[in-house]
């Protein structure tokens, strides 16, 4: 079976003025269709640069990305653009939802984007992550638990191949944590997409199918 | 939806830059307006039933000397193809607060100055101390049929009022402005000249220049007319452009601080699959709420502006027509769309990774 994201090589070397600091050093990865990845490692181990890097935000110094068989190398914005918005839905760690936007709106921008009329799929998702009722309500005067599930549906209502999550529970108590990553895996089981997690926390990263772990833009297992 | 949202989120600031733009419309509709004052100062001296215009060789066509009306007149009904000369004695004469060049005709002339039905109250001149004004003069100085003007001693008593569009705001019999004046002999500030073969305007404008007059057709006495202050077009052209201008770096600064401020945003939306042509897109929208929001003002601001000029000096024209308030729309969202287009740019290059770590 094809994997749906799939990286050879993959080096990013971030250079400032004559400073060349490597982030990923000759990373492969292979991600099945449907698998539930954990990654974890120190702060500045590379994790955020390939979650990047395999989300199509930013472009390889070498190696390559492979999405659903697709290679990338030779793709410029607009195609990496496609592929993204084809494959790809990410939750960020500070929840980043735009601010003047309620709930629903955020949650319909991503199919707007794609150019889809959203119809009451933001409102079913919103049902689905259990805040239905708040849909209207703009991201300030949701709790930081409740703007986090807001970004898990806006990650999934698009119906992506893989989602990327980037500490989803990284602002979280534990109590938000435990809904978010107990949404997360029921969205998962459900709905059968990928799902590449990012995470210092080994509660949270013991939900995955597998665990990554990373050291100096290394893998240390595979 | 978003771009409305981002607007909305800022209201004062969105309020200052769409009063920016709503200052240049107005500016520029007004000032513009205001330059149709010789046109429609051109036009009524040339909306007379005539085909030349007549003029003593020496003086500037704006003011005129005088000529020995009934020596000239002869001379020029003497003319082959000449089929009526129409002596005008102007003077000047303070109503409703203003100087007004009053027409000095002889009653019988009359009919070559306005239709039958153009006067809508009261009578034509017939003779003596009398006036015939216009409507809006009327309505400036609050005059009424029957009304007495005191100027020098003398009382002219208003008798009828002509709906504008007359040669004049006021006329007078042409012996009551001579008599005014103190003149042993009859003058003419000008004359309106008839042909009686409109083919042969030409030859008789030759005939009349050869007796060392100056003459113009009534098309070309009209563009000198209403081209005679060229400076006061190029003063109203400058402080347009500077508007213009103004309103194009305050639009520039509004949006360049926006997309500043959305760095973040700008790298969500990206990250949630938005192109960079529709970044480029989200952001000109935006400044194009701005712009449509000034446009209003500037509409608004535009009638204020007229109807306070007006107000003050109601025998001032501002003619907006129409077509023109398009006009100024589409100066407007171009200046915008200048504005904003380095910043859109600017927002749609964006490194989105860089983006997501803005603080």
């Amino acid at each position: 079976m094809t994997a749906i994201i799939e990286t050879h090589n993959l080096t990013k070397v971030y250079r400032t003025d004559s400073v060349a600091t490597p982030a990923l050093r000759g990373v492969d990865l292979s991600i099945g269709p449907g698998e539930f990845v954990a990654i974890m490692g120190p702060s500045g181990c590379g994790k955020s640069t390939l979650l990047h890097l395999v989300g199509l935000l930013a472009t390889p110094t070498e190696g390559t990305v492979r999405i659903d068989g697709q290679d990338t190398a030779a793709l410029g914005d607009g195609g990496r653009t496609r592929l993204r918005r084809q494959h790809i839905g990410f939750v960020f760690q500070r929840f980043n939802l735009l601010p003047t936007l309620s709930a629903e709106a955020n949650v319909a921008l991503a199919l707007r984007l794609r150019g889809r009329r959203p119809g009451d799929r933001p409102r079913e998702m919103l049902a689905e992550v259990g805040l239905d009722a708040k849909r209207t309500r703009r991201p300030h005067q949701l709790s930081v638990g409740e703007q986090q599930r807001v970004a898990v549906a806006r990650a999934l209502v698009t119906r992506p191949t893989v989602v990327l999550a980037d500490e989803p529970t990284g602002n979280l108590d534990s109590e938000a944590s435990g809904l978010v990553m107990d949404l997360i895996g029921r969205l998962h089981r459900q709905r059968g997409q990928a799902v590449v997690l990012i995470s210092h926390d080994r509660h949270v990263a013991d939900r995955a199918d597998r665990l990554l772990r990373m050291r100096d833009g290394r893998f240390l297992d595979s | 939806m978003l771009p409305l949202a981002n607007i909305l989120a800022r209201p004062l600031r969105t309020a200052i830059s769409s009063l920016a733009v709503g200052v240049g419309v107005a500016l520029f509709l007004v000032l513009v307006g205001l330059t149709s004052m010789l046109d429609e100062i051109a036009r009524r001296t040339t909306h007379v039933e005539a085909h030349l215009m007549v003029w003593p060789a020496s003086d500037q066509v704006v003011v005129s000397g005088g000529l020995p009306a009934d020596k000239v007149e002869a001379d020029l009904e003497g003319l082959p193809g000449v089929a009526g000369a129409i002596p005008v004695l102007r003077w000047p004469f303070k109503m409703a607060g203003r100087v007004q060049n009053v027409y000095g005709i002889r009653p019988a002339d009359w009919g070559a100055f306005a239709a039958a039905d153009q006067i809508v109250e009261g009578r034509s001149l017939e003779g003596g101390p009398e006036m015939v004004i216009d409507t809006r003069l009327a309505a400036a100085g609050g005059y009424r049929v029957g009304q007495a003007v005191e100027r020098w001693g003398r009382e002219f008593r208003i008798v009828g009022i002509a709906r504008e569009g007359v040669a004049g705001r006021v006329f007078m019999p042409i012996d009551t402005v001579a008599d005014a004046l103190q003149q042993t002999t009859r003058r003419a500030s000008f004359f309106y000249v008839q042909v009686a073969d409109p083919r042969h305007v030409e030859p008789v404008r030759v005939a009349i220049r050869e007796r060392g007059l100056n003459v113009f057709t009534m098309d070309e006495f009209y563009d000198v007319l209403a081209s005679s202050f060229v400076d006061m077009d190029k003063v109203v052209g400058a402080v347009v452009f500077v508007a213009g201008f103004v309103c194009f770096l305050v639009i520039l600064l509004t949006v360049y601080t926006m997309v500043v401020e959305r760095t973040r945003e700008i790298g969500i939306l990206k990250g949630i699959g938005a192109s960079r042509l529709q970044v480029f897109g989200l952001v000109l929208a935006e400044a194009g709420l701005i712009a449509a929001g000034g446009i209003v003002a500037g509409f608004v601001l535009t009638w204020a502006g007229r109807a306070a000029i007006l107000h003050v000096q109601p025998l001032w024209t501002v003619a907006i027509p129409p077509i023109r308030h398009l006009f100024a729309a589409l100066l407007a969202l171009g200046g915008t769309f200048l504005g904003a287009l380095h910043p859109a740019m600017r927002a749609a290059r964006q490194d989105p990774v860089e983006s997501l770590r803005y603080e």
